[in-house]
């Protein structure tokens, strides 16, 4: 019966081609306006560790006193950090911040120019799978003891040396020499959930340096810092003793065992700080979240998009009344019909469902249009507003979405009119012709 | 086969209220042909709708079949129009986007034969018709005597007991006319039970039983006659041999 509605209703569409295209119209805009900002919802809410989420987390402490703040900082002190380190339990763990520096090469001819530098490290680039182009992190011994070590990714690589592989040459860093030892493909994680201080959806920096050497090159923060309370920082010293929470940190842990593991290891550190009278309040306490966790916990998602999507719905509402008023005058002109049909032997249900065929194939036509529409407004978007990289892509999940999201929504307006035709009494119409 | 008791019908609009049938009596046989005629407006519409089960009456008892016709779900009532009654109008009714075949095939469709079996029998049909070789043709360009028998054919596929007409031969000229109620003749000769509604007196005459419906009653012609005092030419014609004795209206207006 489903493929007899189908040829009826393709009948009917080719019989009003004008008024079935200002239908399909109506639905693909309201369609295409959705799946636009549905997308960007979408992708601005994508994990994009994928399968390491849950084995990626970020550590916090509550290392702040009493009737000051209630919740935990979303970044850490460096004296932490640096204690931090010293824990075995995780396979891999970095702290981070972001600095800017001046970067130059021996070439007289190459101006310098100002670029932002995360100062992490070595573990950094296993943690968040950083792919290599040549060579590879700093050693263990470089993230212990200090050293002039720089990792550099491909599009730094092709500015300073022309590209090819240049592990080895030297980099100046703020007029320090620093030696190439690794050098990546460009990779922007999109959000940047290692640092979602910094712009959530801005690319990631394109130079690492070790994080031991911020105590000696005495590297700013480029990111937030935040003070629960007055300090008197003046030197670099200062703030590296300071109660500031400035440094990310990320620990790798691989199985449930490790994590429980972990989360002792940092009651004990805890308890430690407390009993050196740092950490004064009771209820001091380390916390890891998974990046999904994470995510959702710095609302990277933003309300706004899903006030967007919201509006965009609203739309897609006004199309749709639109579509019930015109299917309502579409349906009841064809009365007659639908009385002769009634008569010899269709019953009530049957009607219903042939009507509510078209629709959707008429729903099918706009999201499929809508579909179209909604790649057109993104590519509009990322070429006139610079809408950030990776939003401008239209998910591959939209495949799907938008013909369902379509067919119901036509199917909802549909209802009603369809229900008209198929209540109405069969008799009336038989007289009269 | 057919048995109404009682039966009324009443049309409730804002201002009025029409009793379309009032204590309604009849009874039909199987294999009869009865041709039903009356004065316009007297109800005979109405109870040709009620009796295909396309409107409801407002109390009294019906029985088809032997079946209750009362209280029926709608999906009940449309199985038993699409597989014991067919329907032909006096505006023949043909589906316009759809071709001869396809027009024919409709009742089938929502029986839910497969595809050979609607092949089979729309073939039939349309050969009983004698428009075999027109299937591909679409309802306008036929004449309209041409497209009455399309929709006979269409009543006829299915193969029903019982095949309701108003005024099937109503726009028709009288030879076109002649040609339809020779096909309803050897409808009803092959066993299927025919009630026809008609103004054409001859052509009633040439039905089995003839009735009349008067304000919504089923009426003695005689009677008719007369209290009215004059008739219609057709009607001092009819047959009254053919016409069974019918529940006499205790109070025409
Ligand atoms: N849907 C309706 N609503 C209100 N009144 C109706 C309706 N259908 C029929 N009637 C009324 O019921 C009465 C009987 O109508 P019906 O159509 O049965 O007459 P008829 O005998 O078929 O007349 P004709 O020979 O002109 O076709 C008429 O008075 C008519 O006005
Ligand atoms: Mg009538």
């Amino acid at each position: 019966m489903f493929f007899y509605y189908l040829d009826l209703a393709w009948r009917s569409i080719k019989k009003t081609p004008f008024l079935s295209l200002l239908m399909v119209l109506a639905i693909s805009i309201g369609i295409g306006i959705t799946i636009t900002t549905l997308n960007i919802y979408k992708m601005a809410s994508v994990n994009p560790a994928g399968e390491r989420s849950s084995s990626l987390f970020a550590v916090q402490l509550m290392s702040q006193d009493p009737d000051t703040w209630e919740n935990l900082s979303k970044q850490i002190t460096y004296q932490d950090a640096f204690n931090l380190l010293d824990s075995e339990v995780p396979v891999r763990q970095a702290a981070m911040f972001r600095t800017g520096l001046a970067v130059q090469t021996d070439d007289v001819n190459f101006s310098p120019i100002l670029e932002g530098v995360r100062v992490t490290g070595g573990d950094f680039f296993g943690l968040f799978k950083v792919p290599f182009l040549y060579g590879g992190p700093w050693s263990k011994q470089v993230d212990k003891e200090g050293g002039y070590k720089v990792v550099i990714n491909e599009d730094i690589n092709n500015k300073a040396f022309g590209g090819g592989n240049n592990v080895g040459k030297t980099l100046l860093l703020n007029r320090k020499p620093y030696q190439v030892v690794g050098i990546t493909k460009t990779w922007h994680p999109s959000p940047k959930y290692y640092d979602v201080n910094n712009g959530a959806f801005n690319d990631s920096e394109q130079i690492y340096v070790p994080f031991s050497l911020a105590p000696i090159e005495e590297f700013e923060s480029w990111g937030n810092n935040n003070s629960w309370r007055h300090e008197d920082i003046r030197t670099y010293q200062d703030r590296l003793n300071s109660e500031m929470h400035w440094v990310h940190y990320w620990a790798e842990l691989t199985n449930p065992a490790m994590q429980q593991e972990y989360k002792e290891w940092l009651v004990r550190y805890v308890e430690q700080q407390k009993a050196l009278g740092r950490f004064k309040r009771p209820d001091a306490k380390g916390e890891v979240s998974d990046v999904a966790t994470w995510l959702a916990y710095n609302k990277v998602v933003p309300e706004d998009n899903k006030v967007l999507v919201g509006l965009s719905v609203l739309f897609l509402i006004v199309c749709l009344v639109n579509m019930l008023g015109l299917l309502l005058a579409k349906f009841l002109k064809r009365a007659p019909e639908v009385g002769v049909r009634r008569a010899i032997g269709a019953s009530r249900l049957q009607i219903f469902s042939q009507h509510l065929v078209e629709v959707g194939l008429i729903g099918f036509c706009g999201g499929a249009l809508g579909l179209l529409w909604a790649w057109g407004a993104l590519s509009l978007l990322s070429s006139r507003f610079d809408l950030e990289g990776s939003l401008s892509q239209l998910d591959s999940s939209m495949w799907f979405i938008a013909p369902i999201i379509a067919v119901s929504a036509a199917i909802i307006a549909g209802i009603y009119p369809a229900w008209r035709i198929c209540s109405t009494n069969p008799s009336i119409y038989l007289k009269s012709q | 086969m057919l048995s109404m008791k009682n039966i009324n019908k009443v049309f409730k609009t804002d201002l009025v209220e029409t009793h379309a049938l009032r204590d309604f009596n009849l009874d039909v046989e199987e294999g009869e042909f009865v041709a039903v005629t009356g004065p316009s407006g007297s109800g005979k519409t109405t109870f040709l709708n009620i009796a295909g089960l396309l409107e409801g009456f407002t109390h009294g008892d019906f029985f088809l079949d032997g079946v209750n016709i009362s209280n029926l779900s709608d999906n009940k009532s449309a199985a038993i129009r699409n597989e014991k009654i067919g329907f032909i109008f006096q505006g023949f009714n043909l589906i316009p986007d759809l071709n001869l075949a396809e027009n024919v095939e409709v009742p089938l469709r929502y029986r839910g034969f497969n595809a050979k079996e609607r092949k089979i029998r729309v073939e039939r049909a349309l050969e009983q018709v004698g428009l075999a070789a027109r299937m591909k043709h679409l309802p306008t360009q036929l004449s309209g005597g041409q497209q009455q028998r399309v929709a006979i054919a269409r009543a006829l596929a299915g193969e029903p007991r019982f095949l309701l007409a108003d005024e099937p031969t109503g726009n028709l000229d009288s030879l076109m006319a002649r040609q339809v109620m020779e096909l309803l003749e050897d409808i009803n000769k092959a066993g299927t039970t025919i009630i026809m509604v008609t103004h054409d007196a001859e052509l009633a005459r040439r039905a089995q039983r003839n009735i009349q419906i008067v304000d919504g009653q089923v009426c003695d012609f005689t009677m008719y006659q007369g209290e009215q005092g004059s008739v219609a030419q057709g009607q001092s014609v009819a047959d009254v041999a053919a016409a069974e004795v019918v529940t006499v209206a205790s109070s025409v207006a």
